[in-house]
This record gives C-alpha cells, sequence and structure tokens, in this order.
C-alpha cells in the first residue's frame, strides 16, 4: 500500500463492450493526470490520485475464471508483467503496468488471438440476444393481462425496452463483426 | 493434424520451446524472445490463449511440478501429436524456403548476364 489514507475519486462514462480500447484509452489518459483506475462497474469508476506514477492499463474477456483457474489466469499475466488491478461483472479483467515512454505494451500480440477474443465477445452477445426474445415473448404469452389493461403504461414501453436491449446488442454484435472483417482482411 | 498448419508465430515458438523441454508460461515468454533475438514479444493475452487451444487440441498437455521449484507455476509439455505437428511445420516452412531462394538465385542469375 503505498498510502494507507487513500482518498477514492469517483469518474463517470459508459464504455460498450465492443468499444473497450476506448475505455483503456480513457484509463491511460487519466492515469497520465495522476489519476489511477482502481476498481469499476458499468458507468461509475473509482481512481485513486498520484503524481508520482503513470501507468498502462489494459482490458482482458475472460468467462468463467474462478478459484484456481482464475488464479492461474492471474500468475501468467502478472509473470508477464502486469499488475492485476480488478475485475468486473466476473468477466472483464484489469491490468496496468508502469508507463514507459514510447512503448505500448499489449496483451495481445497477433491477429488469431484478438479475433479469438473479439468472437467470445461476439458469442455473449449472440445468447443475450436470444435470452432477451425469449423473455420477451414468455412475458408477451403470460402478461397478456398488461397488453389488454395497460396496454400504453406498461404493454408498450415494455416491450420498447425489450427491443431497443435487441437493437443494441445486435448493434454491439455487428460492431465486432466489423473489426473481426478489418483484422481478418490484414491476414 | 494438417488443418494446425500453418501454425501461428506463437504457436510455433510455444512447441518449438516446449520440444527442448517441459517449460511454464513465465519460461516460453523469456525463450520466445531469447530465440528471436528480441523480435517476436508473447503477449500474456496471446500466450494464455494460445496455451488454451494447444491443450485443446492436444498438442501440449499439463506436466508435473518438479519438487522444489515454484509449484505455483504450472508446466506444460509438449506432446507427440504436438511434436507431429511441429514436425510437419517444419517440411513445410523448408520446401517454402527452398522454393523462395531458388527464386531469389535464379533472379540473380539472370542479372548478371
Amino acid at each position: 500500500m503505498r498510502q494507507l489514507n487513500e482518498q477514492l475519486e469517483k469518474r463517470h462514462r459508459l464504455v460498450m463492450a465492443w468499444n473497450y480500447e476506448k475505455g483503456e484509452q480513457w484509463l491511460n489518459e487519466l492515469s497520465g493526470q495522476g489519476l489511477h483506475f482502481k476498481k469499476g462497474g458499468l458507468i461509475s469508476n473509482s481512481f485513486v490520485r498520484d503524481e508520482s506514477v503513470r501507468y498502462t492499463y489494459r482490458m482482458d474477456y475472460q468467462m468463467g475464471k474462478e478459484g484456481e483457474k482464475l488464479q492461474e489466469y492471474l500468475d501468467l499475466y502478472q509473470d508477464a508483467g502486469w499488475e492485476y488491478v480488478s475485475s468486473f461483472g466476473l468477466t472483464w479483467h484489469y491490468f496496468r503496468k508502469e508507463w514507459q515512454p514510447g512503448e505500448e505494451p499489449q496483451l495481445y500480440t497477433d491477429r488469431e488471438s484478438l479475433v479469438m477474443l473479439y468472437k467470445r465477445l461476439q458469442q455473449v452477445f449472440s445468447i443475450m440476444m436470444v435470452v432477451n426474445l425469449i423473455l420477451m415473448f414468455v412475458n408477451i404469452i403470460n402478461l397478456n393481462t398488461f397488453f389488454t389493461e395497460g396496454l400504453w403504461t406498461l404493454g408498450i414501453p415494455l416491450l420498447i425496452l425489450y427491443l431497443s436491449l435487441f437493437a443494441l446488442l445486435g448493434f454491439g454484435c455487428w460492431k465486432i463483426q466489423q473489426k473481426v472483417k478489418k483484422l481478418k482482411l490484414h491476414i | 493434424m494438417k488443418e494446425m498448419l500453418p501454425l501461428t508465430e506463437a504457436f510455433y515458438y510455444i512447441l518449438i520451446v516446449l520440444y527442448e523441454e517441459p517449460s511454464h508460461g513465465y519460461g516460453i515468454m523469456q525463450d520466445t524472445e531469447k530465440m528471436s533475438n528480441g523480435r517476436v514479444k508473447i503477449g500474456a493475452g496471446t500466450l494464455y490463449t494460445a496455451l488454451n487451444t494447444l491443450l485443446n487440441k492436444g498438442l501440449i498437455d499439463h506436466y508435473p511440478v518438479p519438487e522444489g521449484t515454484d509449484s505455483r507455476r504450472k508446466m506444460y509439455a509438449i506432446t507427440e501429436t504436438g511434436e507431429q505437428v511441429l514436425e510437419a511445420e517444419v517440411t513445410r516452412l523448408e520446401e517454402l524456403l527452398q522454393v523462395g531462394r531458388q527464386a531469389l538465385i535464379t533472379r540473380k542469375g539472370e542479372a548478371v548476364e
């Protein structure tokens, strides 16, 4: 612990999973200003202020890492010089190493492994889309009273909510597909 | 087995390092950098993904950590299938090199005339 009375500062930003590189960039810029990321959520993020250091942050997406598997994963990254910072939602893991001028250390150093990362993300998005669709239909069938008695107060808003979520996930899938295509064109 | 070819540089170096002797992730990273004179640096995410893929395809396997060493680090060894894939890849690369060298020599020969 560098300081015992660490003061956490909050910064807010919504980072889209298909644009997580933008999130990394944001954390790196803030670290350059002396604000170092500690823990994050969907929008709210905690930072520690320390003007004496600067880090390069990287985000990684890994599913189903618990117990021994998680430790093994973190140990390997640590061996490669990455300090584990924290995780969000069991799937997004944040790492950092001290910033060096002229260096841009990456977790993924070839296209093949980066394509695999994007595909993992895409898979989750597709599953969420299907689940979302099933929930929508189940709701429509089971809650038909909402649609007859409260069509405008509940039925339509609920439908719009489901459809927007569906569209957002679909947009994410498409965005990731564009990234995969771009990488594959260079192979 | 043939569908693994051509190997990516990361796969190739991992198999080469393990062909010599069982090692852990950290050792693979260091040996790869040394062997390629600093050209190939396998990132942590790429190495982790590659090790899992190679394990799933049966090209490498877990190896018992020798007593008295850091048991925290998982060790890996190449399997027989892995050796076969590596040998097939070296043969393939030899052919590519031979054809390439031949083409360069022929061209140079013409230029002299």
